[in-house]
């Protein structure tokens, strides 16, 4: 199927048919509704009680406190917020400005191909943990620093992707009779040749959403992610290990959270390339084409 | 001097968890030889100069070297390698009379000479490291014959500040003083045997020590642990007999299991640190609120799990300038705070235009500054945390790179002035607070405390007065006393003596296996 234009209401309905993709997504909408209406729900993650420190799950906490009185519930619902605006964040930025750079260096070829993918080879040569650390101790710790440190370490992955797909898609008939027709360069890449390369672009989007949220975290758990009080599931998981004895929870919960979720993004990206390159099971009413 | 002694403790419980993490230790910890006793550090010692007190240091000087005169815990002087100490009575000198046939670990004898030779070294800026600026107060000394030596004053001096700075005196063997930040010079009960940098130390008992007796454990192991939890789990499952600097966290934790925790005499203090050059703290009326704006109950039951005492002055129990009233005058009053807030006459705009730099490696710290920053949000006053660690960390504090940073602050059990040995207190060529010192009657007021001799009324009059100015003036606001040098140990240990600094003293301790 891919390289081919297929409808989205097509798609949707074939990764949803696949009953582990239609959890995860059920998962990640409850989620993204939580974090957005976290405030009409009563949850304060700032809010301290010195009195009730780490204690454990009850009616009150459900998710226990943390070591300043905390509710750890609201703590992870707000840090849904966190990680998601990240991930959403990165994942923008990073295809911004790798799919332009692939598609420039597979239509064009040459000196452009040689020079980006040269920049492009830099960037995966060091790994990415790295590049965001390098790029958090020029910027400062911020959200907006962890966003751009997770999104560029992204660049490399859809570039690639891109580019591959210009070169698949480069000497195809109805490209060069786009060409033929007095198309330009510019005409062909986003009308003719974009179009047909969203499959696989779409799938990384997906899959890199989890690798960004994992990033995000694990630069937090580092100690270089969002300074506190900001919620971050990555600095709770952090926090939370120091008192693995005293309160077992504070780290586990919010550490589940965070591993069901980028379970979730990843299931829903498996299913979606299953359903672009057409390896899944047909559904059992054919859907017709619009 | 005091002895602890503690009980047999039952390891039910603890080892069931540890001894899987036992299996894992390094070989050190788990070797339980007779007469060995296996102590837990977090940190690897920087040197062996027994003049560089970082706390780092602090499990080894007191075992390596010995002092002039020592304090027991309640502050009273007493003799050690001085065995006898006379000041004269226009308290302009004191004279100092050694013990006979106490040996350096080379085999050197302890002479007169050889204590002139430290002085040296502890009047030399480049040389004499902590020791240094309470040097200040000398002008020079005379070496009167082979067992006496006479320190001369620039003026005179407080019977306390003399006393402190002969228990500051660790003497160093002349042949060993200019090797000895790589190789340890000293007459104390253990001798170094070995050691693994980063990973282990290893002491053996000084067969020629002049305390008869003494030391009792004829060896010593100190196994480095990367993290407090792994230094615990090796406690609890029988890997080592104490831990020394551990977290108060997981001391109150071993605590509540049993396991005995030595609480030495000579705390820091945790003061917020106040750039009065900077933003809205060139207000006082701004700077005064604090005083009732910080929940020092609070930061101690998050930060130091309850181990130490609240504080308004910076002040340890066993300083002569300790003043308990001023805690509960100071004690958290979010509306005083306010008032205090109003009178100052800035915009909220201008109180929240500043920022808490915060050491990020310390969880503590972090827990501590998220307390006074929600403290803060209640009043409207919302500031950013500045999270900086290393060198960063170092320069920001110790240049006044901040508006505001908590920082410990030592020297709080000694003679009062001692406090302006601390960057933020300095009197003179204060890194943060500029020259010439913006509070002169601060300055005024520890001259007064240097000046007033004897320990009558005029003494304890003189203290009132620092603890007054130093309320007022609030570029420094102390919140409590915590301990980085916990001792927590199996209850198979005994015979702790305590230290006045908190240091690790081990030649009392015994260990029955």
């Amino acid at each position: 199927m891919s390289g081919m234009l297929v409808s989205a209401r097509h798609v949707a309905q074939r990764v949803f048919a696949q009953p582990a993709a239609a959890v995860a997504l059920a998962w990640l909408a409850a989620l993204a509704v939580a974090a957005i209406l976290a405030p009409l729900l009563g949850l304060d993650p700032l809010a301290q009680d010195l009195v009730r420190m780490l204690e454990g799950l009850s009616r009150d906490y459900p998710f226990g406190t943390d070591e300043l009185g905390r509710d750890i519930l609201a703590r992870a619902v707000y840090g849904a917020r966190t990680s998601l605006v990240t991930a959403a964040g990165a994942v923008t930025l990073a295809a911004s400005i790798g799919v332009p750079m692939g598609l420039v260096a597979g239509f064009f070829g040459g000196w452009r191909d040689a020079v980006l993918m040269r920049i492009v080879d830099l960037l995966l040569a060091l790994p990415g943990i790295m590049l965001a650390l390098a790029l958090i101790a020029v910027l400062g710790r911020s959200q907006a620093a962890a966003l751009v440190a997770v999104g560029l370490t992204g660049v490399p992955t859809f570039a690639r992707v891109a580019r591959a797909q210009v070169l698949s898609l480069r000497r195809r008939d109805f490209v060069t009779a786009v060409e033929a027709f007095g198309g330009t360069p510019a005409y062909s890449l986003t009308r003719t040749i974009l179009p047909n390369s969203w499959s696989p672009i779409l799938t990384q989007m997906v899959v890199l959403s989890s690798v960004a949220i994992l990033l995000e975290a694990a630069l937090a758990f580092l100690g270089v992610g969002i300074p506190p009080p900001t919620p971050s599931w990555g600095e709770m998981l952090r926090t939370g290990k120091e008192y693995l004895y005293e309160a077992p929870t504070y780290a586990v919960l919010p550490g589940l959270v965070l591993t069901v979720t980028i379970l979730a993004f990843d299931t829903i990206g498996r299913a979606l390339s299953s359903v672009l390159e057409g390896r899944d099971a047909p559904l059992a009413r054919p859907v017709e084409s619009p | 001097m005091t002895v602890l002694t503690t009980d047999r403790r039952s390891l039910l419980g603890a080892l069931a968890v540890g001894l899987p993490l036992g299996a894992a230790l390094p070989a050190a910890a788990q070797t339980a030889a007779p007469g060995t006793l296996r102590i837990a550090l977090l940190t690897d010692i920087a040197n062996y100069d027994p003049h560089q007190f970082s706390f780092v240091n602090a499990s080894l000087i007191k075992n390596l070297y010995d002092t002039l005169i020592e304090y027991t815990p309640e502050g009273r002087a007493e003799p050690s390698l001085a065995e006898a100490w006379t000041i004269a009575p226009d308290s302009r000198s004191v004279t100092v009379t050694l013990r006979r046939g106490v040996k350096f670990h080379s085999g050197n004898p302890l002479t007169a000479e050889a204590v002139a030779t430290t002085l040296k070294k502890a009047a030399d800026p480049s040389l004499g490291k902590n020791l240094y600026p309470t040097m200040s107060i000398v002008q020079d000394w005379t070496v009167v014959d082979p067992q006496t030596i006479r320190l001369n004053m620039k003026g005179p001096v407080p019977d306390r500040q003399i006393t402190d700075l002969l228990q500051f005196i660790a003497v160093i063997d002349p042949a060993g003083i200019a090797t000895v930040e790589q190789t340890p010079a000293g007459t104390g009960a253990y001798k170094l045997a070995e050691r693994a940098v980063g990973q282990r130390i290893r002491l053996v008992a000084n067969p020629d020590y002049w305390r008869q007796g003494e030391p009792v454990t004829k060896e010593v192991v100190f196994t480095i642990f990367s993290q407090d939890a792994a230094a615990t789990a090796s406690l609890e499952s029988g890997g080592v007999d104490v831990i020394y600097g551990g977290s108060s966290r997981s001391a109150a934790r071993l605590k509540s299991q049993g396991y005995p925790v030595l609480d030495g005499p000579g705390p820091l203090v945790q003061v917020f640190r106040i750039n009065t050059t900077r933003g809205p703290f060139r207000n006082a009326q701004f700077r005064q609120a604090f005083n009732y704006l910080i929940d020092r109950e609070g930061i101690l039951r998050v930060g130091y799990a309850g181990l130490g005492q609240v504080v308004a002055l910076p002040w340890a129990p066993s300083s002569p300038a300790y003043d308990p009233s001023y805690a509960q005058t100071y004690a958290f009053n979010i509306e005083k705070g306010r008032e205090l807030l109003q009178r100052s006459g800035l915009s909220q705009a201008e109180m929240s235009d500043w920022k808490l730099v915060v050491n990020a490696g310390s969880q503590p710290d972090v827990a501590i500054s998220q307390v006074v920053q929600n403290t803060l949000r209640r009043v409207g006053i919302n500031i950013e945390l500045d999270m900086k660690e290393g060198a960063e960390l170092v320069d920001s504090m110790l240049k006044g790179r901040f508006d505001t940073i908590f920082g410990g602050v030592g020297n709080i059990q000694k003679f009062p002035s001692r406090v302006a040995t601390n960057s933020i207190y300095r009197t003179a060529n204060n890194p943060i607070l500029g020259e010439p010192h913006p509070f002169p009657e601060y300055v005024a007021a520890i001259e007064r405390i240097n000046t007033t001799l004897g320990s009558g009324p005029e003494v304890k009059a003189a203290y009132d007065h620092l603890n007054k100015v130093l309320v007022e003036t609030s570029f420094g606001i102390p919140t409590n006393t915590y301990n980085p040098g916990l001792i927590v140990t199996a209850k198979n240990v005994s015979g702790f003596t305590l230290d006045m600094d908190n240091m690790l003293v081990l030649r009392t301790t015994a260990v029955r296996r």
